[in-house]
């Protein structure tokens, strides 16, 4: 068994949702969503969440607008669509319903 | 002295090693490849070179104005090799066949007699240098051994930087191999000295 595989697999189930989760709260700069997956430690490198990030906008979750920046070139700003929320609150649900699951398992 | 190079990056301007140009050149042509099959590939590459400009502008001070090699490698290592990123989604048809241009024959000046050509053939199919350089040898005996040579002395490349240099013996470019190779290179250019 190889433990390193195992963690990353359970960590690519999951990141999909932490990025919806994160955009539930408000519109976000891909380099917050960044920071904040990061110190969640459930992204390794960085490059993994931008092809997630334009899928999930063809996918109709998210959509994004451009907005100014005093630090240099108009950023993109990722929000979640009423078909995103739908979908997170459905991912909610089914997350909560495997923690239940798995500590019905543990603490028997 | 080292020729720098003139980069727009996102929507900044960067001054740039010409090493960690073609690095970074690399790299993205890698990233462009691995992301060939997916709707809006430009979209994820014009994002990607965005973060890293970004990381770039953390690393410039008003007494550091040049991005270095070291300053690239770096910022690949955070954003990750197409392998770090196809960890953490689902595979492509073309990992599977691995990226061209991981596996290039080049000429191996560093165990080089005279073009490094038999030397580049050996790191390639990762076979003693000596049975390569008989095969020549013989090949010359018999009267087209030179002619040979000299078309594959024209035709490769010198393997030149610590990418190319990894890419001749068929390992992905990746931040450990870099390392790898830079510290033997550093081992060998010490031991050199002592001598």
């Amino acid at each position: 068994m190889d433990l390193e595989n195992n963690k990353a697999q359970m960590r690519k189930g999951i990141l999909e949702y932490c990025i919806l989760s994160v955009l539930s709260r408000n519109s976000c700069y891909a380099s917050d969503i960044i920071k904040e997956l990061k110190e969640a430690e459930v992204i390794v490198v960085e490059g993994t969440l931008y092809p997630l990030l334009t899928r999930q906008k063809n996918a109709g979750l998210l959509s994004y607008r451009w907005e100014e920046s005093q630090q240099g070139p108009p950023r993109k700003y990722y929000e979640l669509t009423a078909e995103g929320r739908k979908y997170l609150s459905d991912l909610d649900k089914s997350w909560m319903e495997l923690v239940e699951s798995v500590n019905l398992i543990r603490t028997r | 002295m080292k020729i720098t190079v003139s980069i727009n990056l996102g929507g900044y301007s960067f001054n740039i090693d010409e090493d960690a140009y073609t690095e970074l050149k690399r790299y993205l042509k890698n990233l462009e490849l691995h992301f060939a099959g997916e709707d809006s590939s430009s979209e994820i590459l014009s994002d990607i070179e965005t973060r890293m400009a970004e990381l770039f502008r953390t690393k410039l001070t008003n007494y550091k104005q040049v991005i270095n090699i070291e300053d690239a490698h770096q910022v690949i290592a955070v954003l990750g090799t197409p392998e770090d990123i196809s960890d953490n989604e689902r595979p492509t048809a073309r990992d599977k066949f691995s990226s061209p241009g991981y596996h290039r024959m080049y000429r191996d000046i560093d165990h080089r007699v005279v073009g490094g050509v038999c030397a580049g053939m050996a790191a390639y199919w990762d076979i003693e240098l000596w049975i390569v350089r008989l095969i020549f040898f013989i090949l010359a005996m018999m009267g087209v051994g030179i002619l040979i040579y000299l078309i594959l002395y024209i035709v490769l490349p010198e393997a030149k930087t610590t990418a190319e240099k990894i890419e001749m013996k068929g390992n992905p470019v990746n931040i450990h191999n870099i390392k790898d190779s830079v510290k033997k290179e550093f081992d060998t250019v010490r031991k050199n000295m002592k001598l």
